[in-house]
Parts: structure tokens; C-alpha cells; sequence
């Protein structure tokens, strides 16, 4: 047993198991932490070995290469999985401690762990499909979490909308099959080369509306602002720090390995589509005053820094993509952790955050900004959107700084020990990073070589 | 993909998309199940092919040609998955018109708005006596 299977198949179980449970006991809470924290060590022992050896793959039930599924780990697959098991993980201690008010809760939130690791650890497109659609199903339920009429409104508006992406992206993958023959990505890549543009363009158009919806850029976030803030902080931190990693991946992956060609031609396109993102997030943002409603609007934007940078392309434009993917994840989970809770420590840790938005040293939020800004170089129009764009995020997140911790208008608990100790752990997290950036540096680097831009 | 196939299932998105568009969200489910009939049915005209019994390994004396199965098994893992998440959604409709008591999106819809508004009347109200205080 490699530590491949091992990661996919405790959660896998685990989440079978603790499902039927009744998840308002905290010994069932804990079984699921625990679960989720073997699946984070065993990404990190996988982790490890891909970084030694270089990325690694097994066939499923010993046949024969190119008969039956690849499962696959490379540097972007495993830095997307760690991140995603990394939120869910917090978002899951966080709401034990709270005490689950829900039976099925933490086995579902295990399973979506399980759908979220097969899903960046696959090489094999319709099994991506099947993972997607296993993270989708868990998310689904997840977002009526809390049971009101508010949370079942946003609920169904999630719930459809997403289902409706899934069966583009479904239909992009019958067409992907028709014209290649094949479903093993690294077949794909290479015989999509050869296939007529038309084609290729209308599948990669089915692709990228799949994955937009699921980040929710504009103009694909009409559904975004009304679930993240109608539900709780832990299932918005469990959707906006692993869930919408799927888009991320998903237009890394399959832009810049499938389908290169394509998403050289769509650039204009795409930076166009980040830019509006970036500005309608940004000014709507502005207009909020509780953190709930803030980090929603704020993640349409931030998400639009990612397209924009997928849009420029290369190494160093994946690159920025990868990081900023990630530290924008990192960003979220911690803001939605912290967005009902008051004290000092959260307040610190709120801060932190806001300047990570923000792009400010030293939190990790910087760095990120800074590889956007490599990549952007020589582009003074697009300079100057990424300048507005940090002005934009440090008028609003501070104002929701002023206006929840300097007038205390915030209303919520302090929270328990634990939950704030994770609030701090993810608050450490982004000011280690921003303060020594190397190791993710160098991780994002070598995933966009891996995904062989070669782009301008 | 031949022609027959290529109309079934876009006249089979088509109408789900419209499905979809419905204030009665039990249309709106409909639209859903349309459409992921769609997209099962493009499977399986992604792959069309005759010959002879795919079973592995090959016959080496049969070297002509194979049909071919991996359409057939993604076709069903997407009815299996298709058919979950219309259960799935289903549930979650009938927990709603519990909830709401009504199978009009229009009343949900309004019930949000009205929510907005009123948090667009408080922050106003904060606002002005920012403005007041700051004279």
C-alpha cells in the first residue's frame, strides 16, 4: 500500500462509515478529524516522495497501462490536494468544538475530503469526473447545513446551479472522448494537438464554463454571495477554502495541459473576464459592512487575480496562478473561521488576514501579489488594474476591520479554547509563508513546469 | 456521433434548459433530470461502434475490429451518479416547500430580498448617523 491509496481510501471508509452515524456526538466529530488528519498525513508522505522522485502513477487493479484507471500524484496535483485537506481539516476541528448540530455533518465532510483528494490525484478524466461529482454530492447537503429557510434557499440555488456546471463539464468530456479516443490525460494532451480548432474551443468553452462556475467569477457568481453568507462559517470555509480549489485545478489542469492551444487563444478573453471579477468584487465589497457578506463579494474578486494570471500564461504566469490559488484559499478559510468570533486573538488574526488580502507584507497575501505583478510586468494597463484592485481589498477589508473590532460591533461569542487556537494555527500559517516564501515559491514554480507552459 | 443522436440530445437539453428557467421548482428538478439525460445520451454517441465482443484480453485470431466499451460503462456510472444527484436535489425540494410552504421560487426569492433590503436600511441608518455625528 503506497501512501496513493492509503490517502484516498481511509477518508474513503471512514467517511462510509461515520455517515450513518450520528454526527452530533462529539466521539463521532473527533472519529472524522481524525480521519481527515490521516488523509493530510498520508498527502504529506506522498507529498514528500513526489518531491524526492518526481511525480509518480499507478494503475487501479493491476491492469495493464492504458486499460485501467490512473490514479496519479505531480507537484500540482499534490499541493491542491494538501491545501484542500488542509481548510476542510480546520473548518471540521472548528466546528466539533462548536458541537454539531447535524447528524450527518462530519462523515459527509470526510467524504468530501475523499471526492476533493481523488479529484486533484487522478489522471483519468471521466474518474475525475466521478470524484467531482462525490465532492459535489457531500457539498450539496453540506450547504443546508443549519436546516433554516435561509440556508435551504441558498441550498437550492447552490444545488442547481452547480449541477447544471457539472453536466457541461460532462458534456465536454463525451466530447473529449469522441474526438480522441481516449480518456488518460496524458493520452488527451497529446492527441487534442492534432484535433481542428472548432472543435477544440467549443470543448474547452464546455470546460471553462464548468470550472467558472465553481470559482464563481463573474459573470458565473450570481449564485455566490447569497450561499457563502447564508451559511455558517464552517461550511463557507469548507466551500471557499477546498471546494472552489476544484476550479482552480480544473483550469490549470485542463487549460494548460490539454487544451495549451486553446487557452492561448482565449488569453485576451480570460484577462478580460479576471479584470471584471476583480472590479466587481472589489467595489461590491466595499459597499458591505458585516465580514460575512465582505468575504463573499471579496472572493469574486480574488478569484479574478487567478484568471487573470492563467490568461497571461507561461511558467511564471501558472506560477502566480498556483500561489495565489493557494494563498487566497488559505486567506478565506481563515477570514470565514474567524467571521463570528470576537477577542483580541481573532481580532489579531482577522488583521492578518486583511492585509494577506490586501496584498501586504508580511503576510502571505504579498507574495502572491508579487508574483502577479512579475507576471503582469510590461502590461501597464493590467499594472494598473492590480493596483486598484489592492486599493480596493484594503478599503474593504479594513473597514470591516474598524468596524467589527475597533467599534465591537461584531456580535458572536468568543469561542472556545480550540477554536481559536485553529483560528490562530491558519492565522501562523499566512505570516509564515509571507515571511518565508521559498518552499511555496518554489512548489508553485515547479507544478506550472510541470504543466510544461509554454506559453508567451 | 451521427446526426439522430446529435438532435435527440440537443432537443433534450433544450428543454431542460427552459425546465430550468421555471418558477415551479418542481419543473425546475425536471429540467435537471432533462438534462442529465443529455449529456448521458452524448456519452454514448461519443463512442458508437460495431465489431466484435470487447473482452480482454484479444483474441489475436480476431484481429478485426473491436466494439467499443468504455462508452457503455460511462454511460452508466453517469445515469448511477445522474440518478443520485436528482434524488439528492428532489429531498432537497421537498424540505424547501415544507420550509416555505410554497412551490413558487418567486416567494423564496422574495423572502431574500426582503432580507437584503432590510440590512441595506440598517446600514443606511448607520450611515446617516456617522454623517451627523461627524457635522
Amino acid at each position: 500500500m503506497s501512501a496513493l491509496w492509503i490517502s484516498l481510501v481511509i477518508p474513503w471508509a471512514a467517511g462510509a462509515i461515520l455517515v450513518v452515524c450520528d454526527g452530533r456526538r462529539p466521539a463521532i466529530g473527533w472519529a472524522a478529524v481524525a480521519a481527515v488528519a490521516a488523509n493530510l498525513v498520508a498527502l504529506v508522505v506522498l507529498a514528500s516522495e513526489v518531491l524526492a522522485s518526481g511525480a509518480m502513477s499507478e494503475t487501479t487493479g493491476d491492469w495493464p497501462l492504458g486499460v485501467g484507471i490512473t490514479v496519479r500524484a505531480d507537484e500540482l496535483g499534490i499541493l491542491f490536494a494538501l491545501l484542500s485537506s488542509l481548510a476542510v481539516l480546520a473548518a471540521l476541528i472548528h466546528e466539533t468544538l462548536e458541537g454539531c448540530h447535524d447528524r450527518v455533518f462530519p462523515g459527509l465532510t470526510v467524504l468530501l475530503t475523499t471526492g476533493l483528494t481523488g479529484v486533484f490525484l487522478t489522471g483519468d478524466l471521466f474518474n475525475f469526473y466521478v470524484f467531482f461529482e462525490l465532492a459535489m454530492a457531500a457539498a450539496y447537503v453540506l450547504s443546508t447545513y443549519g436546516g433554516t429557510r435561509r440556508e435551504l434557499g441558498s441550498a437550492l440555488v447552490f444545488t442547481t446551479v452547480n449541477l447544471l456546471g457539472t453536466f457541461v463539464f460532462l458534456l465536454s468530456v463525451a466530447g473529449v472522448y469522441h474526438v480522441t479516443g481516449s480518456l488518460d490525460m496524458a493520452q488527451i494532451g497529446e492527441r487534442l494537438a492534432g484535433v481542428d480548432a472548432s472543435t477544440a474551443v467549443l470543448i474547452a468553452v464546455g470546460f471553462f464554463v464548468a470550472f467558472a462556475v465553481k470559482l464563481g467569477l463573474f459573470p458565473f457568481h450570481f449564485w455566490l454571495p447569497t450561499v457563502y453568507t447564508g451559511s455558517g462559517p464552517a461550511v463557507a470555509a469548507i466551500l471557499s477554502g477546498g471546494l472552489a480549489n476544484i476550479g482552480a485545478y480544473g483550469l490549470l489542469r485542463f487549460g494548460g495541459e490539454l487544451l495549451p492551444a486553446e487557452l492561448e487563444l482565449a488569453a485576451v478573453a480570460l484577462i478580460v473576464l479576471g479584470s471584471a471579477s476583480v472590479l466587481y468584487g472589489g467595489l461590491l465589497a466595499i459597499s458591505r459592512r458585516s465580514a460575512g457578506e465582505m468575504l463573499a463579494y471579496s472572493a469574486i474578486g480574488q478569484v479574478g487575480y487567478v484568471l487573470i494570471a492563467i490568461g497571461i500564461g507561461g511558467p511564471v504566469g501558472f506560477g502566480a496562478a498556483i500561489l495565489y490559488a493557494v494563498v487566497n484559499a488559505l486567506n478565506k478559510t481563515l477570514m470565514f473561521l474567524g467571521s463570528r468570533m470576537r477577542g483580541t486573538l481573532v481580532g489579531a488574526a482577522f488583521a492578518l488576514g486583511a492585509l494577506s488580502i490586501a496584498g501586504v507584507p508580511p503576510a502571505a497575501g504579498f507574495v502572491g501579489k508579487l508574483e502577479l505583478f512579475r507576471a503582469v510586468a510590461g502590461e501597464p494597463v493590467l499594472i494598473a488594474l492590480l493596483l486598484l484592485g489592492s486599493i480596493l481589498s484594503l478599503i474593504y477589508a479594513f473597514q470591516i476591520y474598524q468596524f467589527d473590532f475597533w467599534r465591537l460591533e461584531r456580535e458572536g461569542a468568543v469561542g472556545h479554547a480550540g477554536q481559536r487556537a485553529v483560528v490562530a494555527v491558519l492565522a501562523l500559517l499566512v505570516l509564515a509563508i509571507g515571511i518565508w516564501p521559498e518552499p511555496l515559491l518554489a512548489l508553485s514554480q515547479d507544478a506550472a513546469e510541470a504543466l510544461g507552459g509554454s506559453g508567451s | 456521433m451521427n446526426l439522430a443522436f446529435a438532435l435527440a440530445a440537443a432537443v433534450l437539453f433544450g428543454t431542460g434548459a427552459y425546465l430550468l428557467l421555471n418558477r415551479d421548482l418542481v419543473r425546475v428538478a425536471l429540467g435537471v433530470v432533462l438534462i442529465s439525460q443529455a449529456a448521458t445520451l452524448t456519452i454514448v454517441a461519443s463512442g458508437l461502434s460495431r465489431g466484435e465482443a470487447p473482452i480482454y484480453p484479444f483474441d489475436d485470431a480476431a484481429a478485426g475490429e473491436t466494439s467499443d466499451p468504455l462508452t457503455q460503462a460511462m454511460a452508466l456510472t453517469a445515469i448511477v451518479i445522474g440518478f443520485a444527484v436528482v434524488a439528492l436535489l428532489l429531498v432537497l425540494i421537498l424540505r424547501t416547500v415544507t420550509a416555505f410552504r410554497s412551490r413558487e421560487l418567486d416567494e423564496i426569492a422574495s423572502e431574500e430580498a426582503a432580507r437584503d433590503a432590510e440590512l441595506e436600511r440598517e446600514d443606511a441608518g448607520e450611515h446617516d448617523r456617522e454623517e451627523a455625528a461627524a457635522e
